[in-house]
């Protein structure tokens, strides 16, 4: 379990000014919570890959901003992280909340396998998102940390530091509840 | 009847003033032969769709300033949520332009969906945007732009406009354009460089 309460605190002590993405189950907490709190600017889009051409533009304007986002829509993100956020050298954090990543859990499929095929990516009793959210991410060159509990939440520090030094996007896969 | 870009894009750059231009796809290189502000940015080598989206993000980072985006009715088409995040956003300094050829026309002028039947200005009415223009003739659209740059946006501005014949967008040293030489991260790097008041005009 991750208290969102602590996310918040953490996105604070780095200057986050604005919070682009899309609201999932898991998220709900935080951006009540985010909703709430003086100098970050919540914004709802329609879809997520719009979130990294706002997020790389309000960073281009001077802003600091990151992605909140489930990994269903990074993964319908692709050419907008790719062409926005990474091709213009953004160092931007984004938020992933992991769905299916208990379910994984509980069939011994976590880690995930090195090699997917489509027996299993259809399997009704695992969530095929959740299988492939680190692969895609390590084939778009995207570095991440991953939280599952509150002594996790430095590891959005982590990733702030990894995405400055790197000028590229980092993510944070949120992979615990939050309460 | 039709605007040519040059009608589009002429009086804009004489009016543009401190506003930032993002431009896209068959804007891209007519944009460029007109202007060569720092203020300029050219949504090239960038993802398929999503100028618009990049302009919002500078439109409320830079809220005392005009965020200008060139955009063409293919893009719009890839990502038409975008009109509803904007209003949503309450960005009031973003001007969005709709370049109506119908045509995707760096690939080879294929119709894009629906050519001949979008309303772009009515789907902006519906997604709330307060203020839309639609023209397609070219002494109108000069009349009224000066109001359209100084009104509370967001605005939206639909034109019809003839089709062209501009190839596909590079980067790199060799080309004409100017906003196009540089690399899309030293373009963004630049423009950012340029709001913060550490780049040249």
């Amino acid at each position: 379990m991750i208290r969102a309460r602590l996310i918040v605190d953490e996105l604070r002590r780095h200057g986050v000014t604005d919070v682009v993405g899309l609201p999932d189950n898991a998220s709900k907490i935080l951006l009540e919570l985010l909703g709430a709190e003086p100098g970050i600017r919540p914004l709802t889009v329609t879809r997520e890959g719009e979130a990294f051409a706002i997020a790389s533009g309000l960073w281009v304007g001077g802003r600091a901003p990151v992605v909140l986002v489930q990994n269903t829509g990074l993964l319908e993100s692709g050419d907008a992280l790719r062409g926005t956020a990474m091709r213009m050298r953004v160092p931007l954090v984004c938020l992933v909340m992991v769905r299916g990543h208990g379910l994984l859990a509980a069939r011994g499929l976590q880690p995930p396998p090195a090699k997917l095929d489509a027996g299993l990516l259809s399997r009704s009793d695992v969530d095929s998102v959740a299988l492939l959210t680190e692969p895609t991410l390590r084939a778009w060159s995207v570095p991440w940390e991953v939280m599952a509990n509150d002594a996790d939440v430095p590891r959005i520090g982590a990733a702030f530091r990894r995405a400055r030094e790197l000028e590229q996007p980092v993510a944070v896969l949120i992979a615990g509840e939050t309460s | 009847m039709s605007l040519t870009k040059e009608e589009v894009l002429r009086p804009l750059a004489r009016r543009r003033g401190d506003a930032v231009v993002v431009t896209t796809m068959a804007a891209v290189r007519p944009w460029g032969q007109l202007s060569s502000s720092a203020l300029d940015f050219a949504s090239a080598d960038s993802a398929m769709g999503h100028a618009a989206d990049f302009a919002l993000g500078l439109a409320l980072a830079q809220p005392h300033r005009k965020v200008i985006c060139l955009n063409g009715d293919g893009s719009m088409l890839m990502s038409l949520g975008t009109l509803v995040t904007i209003v949503a956003s309450g960005a009031t300094n973003l001007v969005l332009f709709v370049l109506q050829n119908e045509r995707y026309e760096l690939t080879g002028n294929q119709l894009v969906p629906g050519a001949g039947q979008v309303d772009f200005a009515g789907l902006a009415r519906a997604a709330g945007f307060p203020h839309v223009h639609s023209f397609q003739e070219a002494a109108a659209y000069e009349g009224a732009l000066p109001a359209i740059l100084e009104s509370a946006g967001p605005v939206c501005v639909a034109l019809k406009v003839e089709t062209g014949t501009s190839g596909p967008l590079d980067r790199g040293p060799a080309e004409p354009e100017a906003y196009l030489r540089p690399s899309l991260a030293e373009s963004a790097h630049a423009l950012r460089r340029a709001l913060a008041g550490r780049g040249s005009h």
